[in-house]
């Protein structure tokens, strides 16, 4: 039995002490917000905040996840700059098929919190493990920095 | 002529010679060394050993019987492990009660002759791939409580393949010159200057943990050099490092919490992280020493003779290096690795994914680095799996070199030189 903080509630789970958090959130919490990708931590879709940094659920078992403050998608909107992020994306309409969004914005939201003016190389340095595969990076550039700056953004294209 | 009868003589001389030793060999070859050898302190379980582990459980898992006897996913102690040499094939043998297929028929003093003088139930030589070259200066009594375990386990019936070796190495009788010559059938002695946990530890990393088996070089005849014990070596495709307490070759610029830290969870923050053959020792044997095991095995390998020899590992730096010229091997590291090991090197969500410091970044022919990335890493510790994927079907030879390449110069302050070419030898 293991206690976790997820969004700011205490939860209660009783699950093997090697499953990973993806599966709890999921499959016994039903927070169906967070992706399952690869499984194996190359794709990103399932970004969780552990203690404000981005961690990847689908290979962190449960126990490494006791004791801290576990956020996900459902309760980033809470937060400062996850709302500020979820607007731009909203703004942009960054998503195409939608499914890495997740991950993008829990990302992005880290990034965020720790570097508020982020140049393209901080984006591209805290994003590369992110994938897309619709390849909608410049519009994800593009969010982050209108969640950044406040100012509208323009996705840059090519020339 | 007066000097074909000297050539004869000396002819003669050398024949009767060989011939008497190979009679002394084969007539010796089952000889345990003095089995009234009375126990040393050193030798059996630690007083700090949990009450619910039996002491023969706890001295299999010291010596590490399961890495070689248990197959991935297979049946305990089963066998069946192949080991690739130079000349063949071999495999590893079922060491459950079987009677049939593995050791159920054995006595007592079978199994004792058998750690102690390398030969099997029939007195027929074991290729030294079973380092009874350690086991021989195990304790009997060890050695018993060991064998009581096995038998404590389920019986499996399963007969490992046979050996695939070619003339002249499948002729077992010839192990027995070479156990002549090279095994030493002596009981563990503890030196009367040094500490309880000094001797302990010499116990640990020379009887059960074997340890000088892979990072002591071995001489044209396959046999360790104790004058260099433990200076490093390669096998199987991996470096097994230094471990003498020479400080820039070795661990002697370890902490003593950093060698806990790696035996007990197989990762020291900026130092090492166990893959490969080495985290089967963390996996199967070493996170299972108790506290004072693991001072004493600390204790006995900050004294080890310091030894240069492998690459000399220059003090850790404390972040990456200012970018090199980025290229290939850059775009890789952003794409596929920094997702786990962030661009900082620093690992995302585990310190296991940490690759500053480390000595595989650190080595310009990144021997265990190319490794990892071909075939991943997997390490069982603390009842969890910590694994980094494969990249070796992802990635051409060019860009596993490129990528390893990056990682050298990156977070080792190396140039790294490996090429193509380099990269397919070690598939």
């Amino acid at each position: 039995m293991f206690v976790l903080s997820i969004n700011g509630n205490d939860t209660q789970v009783d699950v093997p002490d090697d499953m990973p958090l993806l599966w709890v959130l999921r499959d016994v919490l039903g927070l169906n917000g967070t992706k399952f990708g690869c499984g194996m931590a190359q794709c990103g879709a399932c970004t969780v905040h552990l203690d404000g940094r981005a961690v990847r659920s689908c290979v962190l078992p449960v126990t490494g996840a006791v004791g801290k403050k576990i956020t996900t998608i459902e309760g980033i909107g809470a937060t400062d700059i996850g709302k500020r992020v979820q607007q731009a994306w909203l703004g942009i309409e960054v998503a195409q098929c939608g499914y890495c969004q997740t991950g993008q914005i829990m990302s992005a939201t880290a990034l965020l919190a720790e570097k508020a003016q982020p140049t393209d190389a901080d984006i591209d340095a805290a994003m590369s493990g992110n994938l897309c595969r619709c390849g909608t990076y410049a519009r994800i550039r593009a969010a982050i920095k209108q969640a950044a700056t406040g100012q509208i953004s323009l996705p840059q294209t090519v020339a | 002529m007066k000097i074909w009868r000297i050539v004869g003589v000396v002819v003669g001389v050398v024949v009767l010679a060989g011939v008497l030793f190979t009679a002394y060999a084969l007539i010796t070859v089952t000889h345990g060394g003095n089995e009234q050898a009375q126990q040393p302190a050193a030798a059996g379980d630690p007083a700090d050993l949990p009450a619910q582990m039996a002491r023969g459980e706890y001295l299999a898992r010291a010596a590490d019987c399961a890495a070689c006897h248990t197959t991935p996913g297979g049946r305990p102690f089963a066998g069946g492990v192949a080991f690739k040499l130079p000349f063949g094939t071999i495999y590893s043998s079922n060491i459950t009660p079987d009677k049939e297929t593995g050791i159920g028929d054995w006595s007592d003093d079978d199994f004792v002759r058998a750690l102690h003088a390398g030969v099997d139930k029939e007195g027929r030589p074991l290729y030294p791939a079973f380092p009874y070259t350690s086991y021989t200066a195990l304790s009997r009594d060890d050695i018993v409580a060991i064998k009581a375990y096995l038998f404590s386990l389920p019986a499996v019936h399963q007969a490992p393949p046979p050996n695939e070796l070619s003339f002249p190495y499948n002729q077992r009788w010839a192990l027995g010159l070479w156990s002549a010559v090279f095994l030493k059938k002596e009981r563990f002695q503890p030196e009367s200057g040094k500490s309880e946990a000094w001797n302990r530890g010499a116990y640990l990393a020379t009887a059960l943990g074997h340890c000088g088996e892979c990072h002591t070089p071995r001489n044209v005849a396959f046999a360790m050099d104790e004058s260099r014990a433990f200076a490093g070596s390669e096998l199987q495709g991996w470096k097994a490092y230094n471990i003498t307490s020479d400080k820039e070759h070795g661990i002697g610029d370890w902490s003593e919490q950093d060698l806990v830290d790696y035996f007990s969870k197989g990762h020291a923050a900026g130092r090492g992280t166990a893959s490969g053959p080495m985290s089967e020792v963390v996996g199967y044997s070493l996170q299972y020493l108790t506290p004072s095991d693991l001072t004493a095995l600390v204790t006995y390998l900050r004294d080890v003779k310091p030894q240069r020899g492998g690459e000399p590992v220059p003090p850790a730096p404390v972040a990456a290096q200012v970018a090199a010229a980025g290229g290939l091997g850059e775009q890789l590291f952003v794409g596929a690795c920094a997702g786990c090991h962030l661009d900082s090197g620093q690992g995302r969500q585990t310190d296991y994914a940490m690759l500053v410091g480390l000595r595989s970044v650190r080595d310009p022919r990144a021997t265990n680095l190319t490794q990892i990335i071909i075939n991943g890493s997997s390490l069982h510790v603390g009842g969890q799996e910590v694994f980094m994927p494969s990249f070796g079907d992802a990635y051409s030879d060019a860009e596993i070199a490129a990528l390893s390449n990056y990682v050298t110069s990156h977070f080792g302050g190396q140039q790294g030189t490996l090429s193509a070419d380099d990269v397919a030898r070690r598939r």
